[in-house]
């Protein structure tokens, strides 16, 4: 291959790899938010405490 | 923080990416014809050593989220963690790529296993890889997350490593053209395409790491809720 094939191959690789890491992150942000606010809908809540894993290491050490 | 200020932040970045890319195809000048088995090929480099840059930013991040956690138990710790590793798998990969693409183009092979730097950046890329999957197929808990933590504090022992390597033993890889204490190294227009390319990967890659922050968020409000269901609550 050419020097410019080699660029060319490069340059698309990095442009999909950016647009792919960047749409699966909207895309995940999305879905969890409108699976939040479909939950908390039904169950007639606002919010909740989030990180559980982090109240229950901080009470076990306080224990 | 605030929907619109993450999409700033990866709006922003990602315009200054691909002006970084137009820049350095159209406008930075060419290398000497003799100084490269591969001169058009060179032009990799404007986005090879930004993304490099934005993979050791995300690395340090998770190392201070590591800590965070381990140390203090901190949630914004933990978020931490899980943004540093994600970004420091992409960006590590983006590196990763672009490097392999460019030795084959100027050393007839994508990896040189003798050389240090390739096998430690290498490896660090590697632990973000492990740090990801790892997250995703285990149930959270402490002891997850402490595994994790330890992992994210030794693996950024790999950082200084990489970065001293390519002063103390250049093998294949070129050595460092910026912040070298001589400065013939790089053309005036090279540097500030290169520039450009590493204030744009920096802001992209803040974007993204505060994203990620939100979307762990998220996900540990859903396991909250998906709890008071199962209690019945």
């Amino acid at each position: 291959m050419e020097g410019m094939s080699y660029l060319t191959v490069g340059y698309l690789g990095m442009i999909l790899g950016i647009a792919i890491w960047t749409w699966t992150v909207f895309a995940r942000s999305k879905h969890l938010e409108a699976r939040i606010s479909a939950i908390e809908t039904s169950m007639g809540k606002e919010y909740i405490e989030s990180d559980s894993i982090a109240l229950q290491s901080t009470i076990n050490e306080e224990n | 923080m605030g929907e619109r200020i993450r999409a700033s932040f990866l709006g922003v970045g990602f315009v200054g990416i691909m002006s970084t890319l137009y820049l350095g195809l159209m406008w930075a000048p060419s290398v000497a014809i003799d100084a490269f088995e591969s001169p058009a090929a060179q032009r990799i480099f404007y986005w090879h050593v930004p993304s490099a840059w934005a993979a050791f930013i995300a690395f340090a991040v998770l190392f201070v989220g590591s800590a965070l956690w381990f140390f203090k138990r901190s949630p914004t710790g933990w978020r931490l963690h899980v943004a540093g590793a994600e970004a420091g798998l992409a960006t590590g990969l983006m590196t990763v790529w672009s490097g392999t693409i460019w030795g084959s183009a100027e050393w007839g092979t994508p990896w040189d296993w003798s050389d240090v730097r390739l096998n430690t950046f290498g490896l660090l890329t590697l632990i973000a890889l492990f740090l990801v999957l790892g997250r995703r197929s285990q149930p959270d808990g402490i002891e997850t997350r402490d595994t994790f933590s330890a992992f994210g504090l030794f693996g950024f022992v790999l950082v200084p490593f990489t970065y001293i390597a390519t002063r103390f033993w250049v093998i294949r890889h070129p050595g460092p053209v910026v912040a070298t204490g001589n400065d013939g190294s790089l053309q005036s227009d090279m540097a500030l395409v290169l520039f450009i390319g590493a204030i744009s990967f920096t802001i992209f890659i803040i974007g993204h790491i505060l994203t990620s922050m939100h979307i762990t968020k998220l996900e540990q409000r859903v396991e909250m809720l998906q709890s008071e269901i199962d209690k019945g609550g």
